[in-house]
This record gives C-alpha cells, structure tokens and sequence, in this order.
C-alpha cells in the first residue's frame, strides 16, 4: 500500500501544536512508520511541496506572507487539517475582533513592511478545511487517532462531548457554582478538562460544540 | 424492618470505622469544596450535613472500562479484580439508585464487570432527617429499604438497621460496638419531609408548551446525566493497534442521550437531532419510559441533575406548574 504523503506546515502560531505531534514520544516512531512525510519545515531540512494527501496546518492568517503560504499549500493538497486552536478559530490573536482598534493600534509593527499586519482569521476564512483537530494545544491521542484513522482509510469521526462530562467526570466541583465564569457546557472537550481540572475557567480554547445551539450572531 | 435494631454510639462509630478500614477500603462522605465519598483516614473528617455531590455509581458501573481484548480472532477476556469495600453513610435515593442499577445490570443483564464490583461492595445509609436541599424531591419518589445496614441518627448515638445476610454478618463481626435493642423503627424515624412532584405520569403532556422554559436553558452539556447515579447510558468502541488494527481493546465508557452522537447512526442520520427531543427524553425517560417497562421509576428524586446543570433547570418545578 502506498503512504500518504504528509505534510506539516505552521504560520503564526507559537509551535506548540507542531510540538504535540513530536511529543507522542511513545508512538512517533510508529506513526512515522504509517506515513511518508514530505514536509515538515519546523524540524526536516529538505521539504518537497507538492502533491500532499494531508497537510496539518498550524497557526492563523496574521499577515500576507500566512496568506499565500496557506493559499499555494491548499492548492497542493487533498485534505487540509487545522492543528489547533490558532488555525481553527484564531485564537488569541483574532480576540482583538472583539475590541475596539484604538485598545491594541499601539501592539501593531508598523515599520516593518513585510509583515504588516491584515485583519488576524482562522485558515477557514481562506481556505476550504476539511477536519479540525482543535485546542491550545491539540490533544496528542487525538493527533493520532486521527493519524490512525486516515491510513486505515477510516473516516475520522470528531470529539464532541461538551468540557463539562470530562469535568464531572474527574469529580471536579462547578466553577460556575462559585461565581466563576466557564465556558465549559459549550465547549468541545477533548482536553480532559485540564483547565478546570485546576480551578481555571474553561476560556473555550476547543471551539464550541456542534450539539445544535442556535448562536446568536 | 427489623424486629432488633442496635444501638452504635457516635464516638464508637469512630473506632468502629478505624477498625473496618483494615479489612475494607472504607467510603465516607468529606467535604473540602463539595462533599465527596473518599477513602477514609481520619474519622473525625466524615460529614453528614450535605449529600455527595456526585453519587458512588462510578464504583460499580465504571467510567471506562476495558470488558475484552481481541488479538487477531482470539478473544482474550480480561481479569476481573474488585475489592472488599464498605461506602458509609448512602443516603436513602443514592440506595434506590444503587437498587435500580443492580435490577438493570444484574436482573435485567448478567452483567459481569458491574457484578464483580458490587458483590464485593457492603452498603451502609445514613437515614436523612429532612430534605437536604432545595433540589430533592424522594418523598415523591416511592424508594424502599435497600441496604446492608442503615443508620438513622438519634443526635448522640445511632440505631442501626440490617437489612441483609451482609449486614448482619458485618454486625456479627464487629459486634463489639453494637448494642442490641429493641426500639421499634416506625414511620416517624422513616419519614423525610421534601418537596413533591404533583405529576409523574407525564404521557400527556409530551407536547405541552411549558417545557420550553427547561428547554430554551438547556445547553445540551450532559453534566445532568454525567451526575445521575440511575443513567446507566454507555458507548462502546475498539482501540486498535498502531501497528496491527486486528489488535484491539473493546472499551466501555460512560455516554448520554443528551448528546447528539449517542443517537447518529450511519449517513450521519441522528434521531434525536434536536435539543428539544434530547431534553424531553432525559426526563420522559427517568420518569415515564422505563417505568412503562419495568414497573419501577428509574429517577429516584436526588436532585443531582438540578444542583448539577449549569443553569439551573429545575425540571421538577417546571412540571409541577404544567397544568
Ligand atoms: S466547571 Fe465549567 S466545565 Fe466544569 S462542570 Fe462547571 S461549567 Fe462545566
Ligand atoms: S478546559 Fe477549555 S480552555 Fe482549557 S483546554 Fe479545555 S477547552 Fe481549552
Ligand atoms: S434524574 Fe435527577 S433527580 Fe432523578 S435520580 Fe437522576 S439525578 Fe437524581
Ligand atoms: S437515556 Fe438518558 S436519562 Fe435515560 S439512563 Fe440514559 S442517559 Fe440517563
Ligand atoms: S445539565 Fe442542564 S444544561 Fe446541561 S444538558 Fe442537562 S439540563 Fe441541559
């Protein structure tokens, strides 16, 4: 059987979910055995960009340069992946949608032309993706079932359980019973509720779940 | 009831309970943030002024479980290891509840891994003097006497209740703290005071409008049905090899009819598509499905999936009020 060719690839981001791929110490080797990996500028030295099965994409449009990256890899792939919480909904950086210019202006490079800065987006609002794996960062299992699934050619069915059956299931007490905010109920879990785990507020890092809300725009 | 009740002295429960915690791993109920059952160390730590916040089913019917392995066509069965525990002050719906799951598990279904935990397990309530929140509604709910032993709590000593071949056995043991009496328990010391559900055959109100204040607050996050100690809902799925996919754990985990997955079937038709049928269900369930079949409510009035919802929804007062 033929591998498939894979790639991983980040734009801005902090690595940290690249990193959860290179931190299933224990099964890297097989993984790796499963896969052909034509691409991985975070740690290969020589990377041939075309033709992938998959590409893991990493990271949020933050600048031009994301942008064509991202636009030039899409048109080389079958399938592209959001890894993470930055290519799945922007993350901290796309938080400024949620405030006015004049709060963070002053943050922006200015002087420097190549990177200036456009309006920070997920890869979804470029791209077309056809699987998240989502969280700050990604859950390793999840990187490798997914990996599991897709050389098996099975199709990959995402998490959906809400944070809060991971939290009541580690028996933790309700934030929200405190007078803490928690956006656990409408949150995708996956992450074993590591937040509240310890006693920090679920911020909604996974995205919310598809268990049919109707949001309010 | 029994016709000798025995008499346990409060501070003789202590060395009672320090005597058990050799031969048992001993539950109790201790409250640091909420009130949990923890393995016991220090007697003095046990509280009886709340009940658990989550209930002790994770003991018998498991989070997560592995009920077989396969490798290749062999089928390799795992090894079934429980321990001899004692869980000490079960309020009377956390028993009902416990009694319902062994109906559904043991009765209903021989079932082996929740058989292999419970046999093991010896069950001691401690009898509630007055409802204990706001929340739970039992008087309502029909329960029976369903323990090994049960305490009911007379201020400086409590009388003491066997109920079963266990229990008694256990008193026959350590009867050294016990004293016998002859005290007959009557409805005064049975009774507990809660507030009431005025309609549990809700056949005809499927439709009713009044469900939306529950529904429209319904975040669909299952922490109800994660606290239930009657959900007995599971999934099962194979965790396969890395390296050979013909090698397998089958793994049973706790799951929720108010998920959307728990019903998609193939062509990711989901038949309970809807928050509205989801919620419904819960309660339809609890209250009217499984007694429709079994004779028995399954819900037996908590109140853990009120206390519980991040909202809020008080389902009991939403029916009360339907007219
Ligand atoms: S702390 Fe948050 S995640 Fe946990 S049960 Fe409460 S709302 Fe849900
Ligand atoms: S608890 Fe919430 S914020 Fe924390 S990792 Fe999980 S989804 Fe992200
Ligand atoms: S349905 Fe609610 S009140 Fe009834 S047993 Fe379950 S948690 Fe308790
Ligand atoms: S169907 Fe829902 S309410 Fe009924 S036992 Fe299962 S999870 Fe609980
Ligand atoms: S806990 Fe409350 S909000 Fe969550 S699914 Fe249950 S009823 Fe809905």
């Amino acid at each position: 059987m033929k591998k498939l060719k894979i790639g991983f690839y980040g734009i801005t981001g902090c690595a940290g979910c690249q990193l959860s791929v290179i931190f299933e110490e224990d099964e890297l080797l097989d993984i790796i055995n499963l896969i052909e990996i034509q691409a991985w500028p975070f740690i290969k030295e020589l990377n041939y960009d075309k033709k992938f099965d998959y590409i893991f994409m990493e990271g949020l449009v933050a600048d031009n340069e994301d942008k064509g990256i991202l636009l030039k890899l899409r048109a080389n792939t079958r399938f592209m992946v959001a890894l993470g919480a930055c290519a799945h909904t922007g993350c901290i950086p796309a938080y400024r949608h949620f405030t006015l210019k004049e709060n963070y202006a002053h943050l922006l490079y200015e002087k420097k032309e190549n990177i200036k800065d456009i309006d920070p987006n997920p890869i979804d609002s470029f791209v077309k993706v056809d699987y998240i794996i989502p969280g700050c960062p990604p859950d390793k299992n999840e990187i490798r079932s997914f990996i599991k699934d897709i050389v098996r050619d099975i199709i990959p069915k995402p998490y959906n359980n809400p944070v809060c059956v991971e939290c009541k299931r580690n028996n933790n007490s309700c934030l929200l019973d405190n007078k803490k905010p928690c956006l656990g109920p409408i949150t995708r879990g996956g992450c074993n509720s590591v937040c509240t785990n310890n006693g920090l507020e679920c911020w909604g890092c996974r995205g919310p779940t598809q268990q049919g809300h109707k949001m309010q725009s | 009831m029994n016709l000798v009740v025995y008499i346990l002295k409060k501070d003789v429960m202590y060395d009672f309970l320090l005597d058990i915690k050799n031969k048992f791993e001993t539950y109790v109920p201790i409250k640091k943030d909420i009130t949990r059952f923890k393995i016991l160390d220090n007697p003095k730590d046990i509280d009886f002024s709340e009940n658990s916040y989550f209930p002790v089913k994770e003991h018998f019917f498991r989070k997560k479980e592995v009920i077989f392995q396969f490798n290749g066509s062999n089928f390799l069965p795992v090894e079934l290891k429980s321990k001899n525990k004692i869980f000490f002050g079960l309020r009377r719906c956390d028993l009902n509840a416990i009694k319902n799951q062994d109906f559904i598990f043991m009765k209903q279904h021989n079932d082996p891994y929740y058989t292999s935990q419970r046999k093991k397990a010896v069950l001691i309530g401690y009898h509630c003097t007055k409802a204990l929140n706001k929340y739970c509604f039992c008087e309502s709910m029909n329960l029976t006497d369903y323990y090994d032993l049960m305490l009911f709590d007379k201020t400086n000593y409590f009388l003491v209740d066997a109920k079963t071949e266990k229990g008694e056995n256990l008193i026959r043991k350590y009867k050294k703290y016990f004293k016998k009496s002859n005290y007959k328990i009557s409805d005064k010391d049975t009774y507990i005071k809660t507030r009431k559900i005025n309609k549990k055959d809700i056949s005809k109100f499927y439709d009713h409008k009044d469900w939306d204040k529950g529904i429209n607050l319904c975040l669909s996050c299952s922490a109800c049905t994660e606290m239930c100690p009657t959900c007995y809902c599971h999934e099962i799925h194979d965790n396969t090899e890395i390296n050979n996919p013909r090698n397998a754990k089958r793994i049973r985990s706790w799951s929720s009819c108010q998920l959307k997955e728990f019903t998609s079937v193939a062509e990711n038709h989901t038949f309970r598509d809807t928050k509205e049928a989801r919620f419904k269900h819960r309660i339809y369930h609890q209250l009217q499905y499984f007694k429709e079949r079994n004779k028995i409510n399954l819900c037996t009035g908590c109140g853990r999936c009120i206390t519980g919802c991040p909202t809020k929804i008080d389902w009991v007062k939403i029916i009360n009020e339907m007219r």
